[in-house]
């Protein structure tokens, strides 16, 4: 045995005065009476003092010096060698994702693991560590190695919901860290099982568990079952070893896996929305997918789904406006419905309790998309008339055209300005589009006329180029345009000459199509309006048609809208309304070096933030004094929405519960019982005037 | 100070509220067994119930309707014997007994001078060790109170026997025999008392005791010191025999009431804590109850 404390041996020392009071205390106090007669009568049976009552006094003497030996020996913290070379150092972890919110076991999966944590806890042994990790997207340590009860307690007490997928193979990886070289190194992993085949069997590789013996029959109907301990994988290392304790059971769930929504790529105004919908039960479902558009219901979708069917769709339709779109499942039952003209008849009886046990989990029964909005672009088309122009532009409904022979005083700053023909000899500031130019202008040099030009070569990553193909264009005629400086080229010819290019410039977007719009088919072609649509989105600056919906615990990068000023603090706010700050990045200042003419710079500027881990389902925004950008975020996860757990920890037999037993506790917690139960026993013969 | 500078006012209050209201019961009783055979007229006093009405004043009847009782010189002549124990015992308590037993002697002596009696104090312990003699008048209360005031506790034990045979040799007429005591005797109090009773004295026992000596809050280990005979026992009280104790205590007390009342004699029993007025107005209230 050997001592954390040895200088407490020196409060020995009040053994001194315990004796010398004792020796004192021996000499009897003189009471004077004013008679003897009764007291005579009361001790004439026996003798006053029996041998007893001379030795009484020693014991209380001994238990006192007992009792004082006792705390000594519990101050002075004596271990036994055993104790230190048998400590464990355990990793417990938790697994915290979103289907640990089932409530198939009382009251949740996670507060069943967090419980039974808590047990664990209590058991430890003197001089045992644990160390607590979250099996998140991201693995977190929430407690290094510590023997500490109540840190422990209080972190596993801490502990919430989170609505991320499962990662066990990163958090017992992190654990293996902690556990390093230790000798006893423990893994027990608190999950409910609702997590990928390949998985499991890569910790059974990784981590090498070890097996224990089964203590009892395995659980076969684990539809009643509150919780179960489970077996390890079978490979066998005495170095480490690897508990799965399952909170789970076969339970029931219906949940949207996949909500997208995009803008139509042809109609302006129209939009796709991408649903998915699984029934992960072993019965067939009922339900409806309500849709929504900032609240205003878009769609009502009634679903009869088999058991584990996915049931995936695409759904269109037309909105000028964006905004959150939402689908929510309702409703849900067992069985079919029947569909009869306006009116639903349940072939199964409503009933509000069975569609609790055939959805455990809500989380999943939510799903966000964001729609972008369609804004009015205002157009100048300066020409001298050419209607199929005209019409390109007022086919789009989200454009109001107007149309001039002549320049205009002073240009327009919120209008697209197509210049047909005619050009000034400074092209305006903001959006310009020339068609067909017939001059040259500040940035470029009309030169000679090409006969039949051939498209060759096209930029195909370009969002202008999208979906269009030039080189089947007839174009009988084109001008050859000498640029001061060098443009993007989006569709040239074989001989390098610009047809349709991009040209920078300081003061505004710049797009020019060399092609003769009155000879040749283009105008006739379909690739001139979406040609014109890809032009209307470029200089309007909206980034596409579709805004992801993300799945929760992504880490993503959001471009923000540049109307901030340097000094402006951002933040992100979470769908629970809690916000944090954020750092945002201002990238971009691009040089463009022209051979022949002085070097121009160009400053192109963008603000964007990275996010994430996103791990709440819902909206989340980035907001400076306004709302700048909005990020939907979705549990979209099969394996999440299927709560049942793997049927390979169900064919294992199950280990024991490991407790610690007696004697777990440290040597003085044992020596402070005995010395209390020996201030009992003295204070007891006091009270009954054993002693004095 | 013993006698506090009113004192002398309390035992006039209480000579008073004796004739007036009690009608000197507390002692008149015992006057009229005291049939003096004397001829010599000497004073008047008022009829009671039960006195001999051969000498009833007829003259006065006549005249005034009044029943008045000659008084002869020997009948008038009642001999108080304050037997007042002296023994350590008495100086036990907080005040002690002492204190008190002498402001009822100096009381009951007043009483019986302010009515013409004749009163002795005999102090004793294990024997008389001091007397005051016979003596009248209610002047005498001063050298009474001197007298009282001056006396010790001493002697090593208590023996009322022996204290009752000294004073029957110094020749003491039947009279009232008041002893003022505690009656912790180791000798047995009814060997004195029965002297008294065998000389026909009217025997009146005041026993006092202090609240302690009823229920003494002693428990442990101890050593009892006896201050009369400062003998020691070493002993060990514990809560059966601290009950054993109040019971002895309560038989004694009972054996006392007992004792006084199979053989008619006054009894008194009061802790010390008492004044001393108030006890000698308790005597009077049972006086005159009746025995």
């Amino acid at each position: 045995m050997s001592f954390a404390l040895p200088i407490a041996f020196t409060l020995a020392a009040i053994a001194l005065p315990i004796v010398a009071l004792y020796i004192l205390k021996v000499r009897l106090r003189r009471v004077p009476v004013s008679t003897n007669l009764f007291w005579k009568q009361i001790y004439e049976e026996k003798p006053p003092r029996s041998i007893w009552q001379h030795f009484r006094h020693l014991i209380s003497l001994l238990l006192q010096l007992l009792l004082l030996l006792s705390i000594v020996l519990a101050i002075a913290d004596p271990y036994f060698s055993w104790q230190v070379l048998q400590a464990r150092r355990l990793v417990l972890v938790i697994d915290n994702s979103a289907s640990m919110r089932a409530s198939d076991v009382a009251p949740s999966r996670l507060e069943a693991a967090k419980s039974a944590a808590q047990q664990i806890v209590d058991g430890l042994r003197f001089r045992d560590e644990v160390a607590i990790v979250l099996a998140g997207s991201t693995p977190e340590v929430i407690v290094g190695m510590s023997g500490h009860a109540p840190t422990l307690r209080n972190a596993i007490n801490g502990i919430t919901f989170s609505d991320n997928p499962t990662q066990l193979s990163s958090a017992i990886e992190l654990g293996r860290e902690l556990v390093g070289q230790h000798p006893h190194g423990q893994f027990i992993v608190m999950t409910d099982g609702a997590i990928e085949a390949d998985e499991l069997s890569r910790r059974a590789g990784d981590v090498n568990p070890l097996v224990h013996d089964a203590a009892e029959e395995p659980i076969k109907d684990a539809e009643n079952n509150r919780g179960t301990d489970v077996p390890r994988s079978p490979e066998i290392t005495p170095e480490l070893s690897v508990e799965y304790r399952i909170f789970a059971t076969d339970a029931a769930n219906i949940g949207i896996t996949q909500l997208q929504a995009r803008r139509s790529l042809i109609d302006p105004l129209g939009y796709e929305i991408l649903a998915s919908v699984r029934n992960a039960s072993a019965n067939p479902v009922s339900c409806r997918l309500e849709l929504s558009l900032d609240d205003i219901p878009v769609d009502v979708i009634p679903l009869n789904l088999k058991p584990e069917e996915l049931w995936t769709r695409s759904i269109e339709k037309t909105s000028l406006e964006g905004g959150r779109l939402r689908g929510v499942l309702t409703q849900i039952h067992s069985g079919t419905q029947v569909e009869t003209g306006t009116e639903t008849e349940a072939s199964a009886k409503p009933d509000v309790a069975a569609a609790s046990v055939l959805d455990y989990l809500e989380t999943d029964n939510t799903a966000w998309a964001l729609l972008p909005g369609r804004k009015t672009q205002r157009v100048l088309i300066v020409s001298q008339g050419n209607l199929f122009l005209r019409k390109v532009f007022e086919a789009n409904p989200l454009v109001e055209v107007t149309v001039r022979k002549d320049f205009p005083d002073a240009w327009p700053i919120d209008s697209i300005i197509v210049l047909h023909g005619n050009l000034p000899p400074v092209l305006p500031p903001g959006n310009v589009f020339v068609v067909d130019p017939a001059g040259s202008c500040d940035l470029w040099e009309l030169g000679e006329t090409m006969e039949t030009p051939i498209v060759t070569e096209q930029d195909k990553t370009s969002p202008l180029m999208n979906h269009i193909r030039l080189d089947n264009v007839m174009m009988p005629e084109a001008k050859q345009l000498q640029f001061k400086t060098p443009p993007h080229s989006l569709a040239k010819t074989l001989s390098g000459e610009f047809v349709y290019a991009e040209v920078k410039r300081a003061n505004g977007k710049c797009l020019v199509l060399n092609v003769n719009l009155d000879r040749g088919d283009l105008a006739f072609r379909t690739a001139f309006p979406i040609m014109v649509a890809n032009s209307l989105g470029w200089f309007s600056g909206s980034t596409g048609e579709l805004k992801q919906s993300f799945p929760t615990g992504t880490v993503t990068t959001v471009l923000l809208d540049d109307t901030t000023n340097s000094g402006d603090e951002f933040e992100l706010a979470s769908p629970d309304g809690t916000s944090s700050p954020i750092v945002v990045m201002r990238t971009g200042t691009a040089t463009i070096e022209n051979p022949s003419a002085t070097a121009d710079v160009a400053d192109f500027s963008s603000i964007s933030a990275t996010i994430g881990p996103l791990t709440q389902v819902g909206v989340w925004s980035i907001k400076s004094t306004q709302v700048l950008a909005e990020v939907a975020v979705n549990l979209a996860n099969a394996r999440e929405t299927d709560l049942r757990p793997l049927k390979e920890f169900f064919e294992s037999p199950q280990t024991q519960v490991t407790t610690a037993g007696w004697f777990s506790r440290p040597f003085w917690f044992y020596l402070i019982l005995l010395a209390c139960i020996l201030s009992a026993v003295e204070w007891f013969l006091y009270q009954r005037r054993l002693i004095s | 100070m013993l006698f506090p500078s009113d004192f002398l006012t309390r035992l006039e209050y209480l000579s008073i509220i004796s004739k007036r209201v009690f009608r000197g019961q507390l002692l008149a009783q015992r006057r009229t067994v005291q049939m003096g055979s004397g001829i010599e007229f000497s004073d008047h006093r008022e009829y009671n119930s039960g006195d001999d009405l051969r000498y009833l004043d007829w003259n006065i009847y006549a005249r005034h309707g009044d029943l008045l009782l000659k008084r002869f010189q020997e009948e008038q002549d009642l001999h108080v014997y304050l037997m007042l124990d002296c023994s350590r015992s008495m100086s036990f308590g907080s005040p002690p007994k002492f204190d008190l037993a002498r402001h009822l002697v100096a009381a009951l002596a007043y009483i019986a001078l302010a009515d013409l009696d004749r009163v002795a104090i005999i102090a004793y312990a294990n024997g008389v060790f001091a007397e005051l003699p016979v003596t009248r008048g209610k002047a005498r209360i001063l050298p009474i109170m001197k007298f009282l005031e001056d006396l010790p506790t001493s002697g090593d034990g208590t023996n009322l026997e022996k204290a009752v045979q000294g004073v029957l040799h110094r020749g003491a007429r039947t009279g009232l025999a008041v002893v003022v005591s505690d009656l912790f005797d180791e000798h047995g109090f009814q060997r004195g008392l029965d002297q008294l009773r065998y000389r026909r004295f009217d025997a009146h026992v005041i026993q006092l005791h202090d609240p302690k000596e009823a229920d003494p809050a002693l428990l442990g280990d101890a050593e009892l010191v006896d201050v009369e005979s400062e003998s020691v026992r070493k002993v060990t009280v514990t809560e059966r025999n601290l009950k054993k104790y109040k019971q002895l205590f309560t038989e004694h007390q009972t054996a006392v009431r007992d004792y006084c009342h199979t053989y008619n004699l006054g009894c008194t029993q009061s802790p010390s804590v008492i004044r001393f007025d108030d006890l000698v107005m308790r005597m009077m209230r049972e006086s005159g109850v009746g025995r």
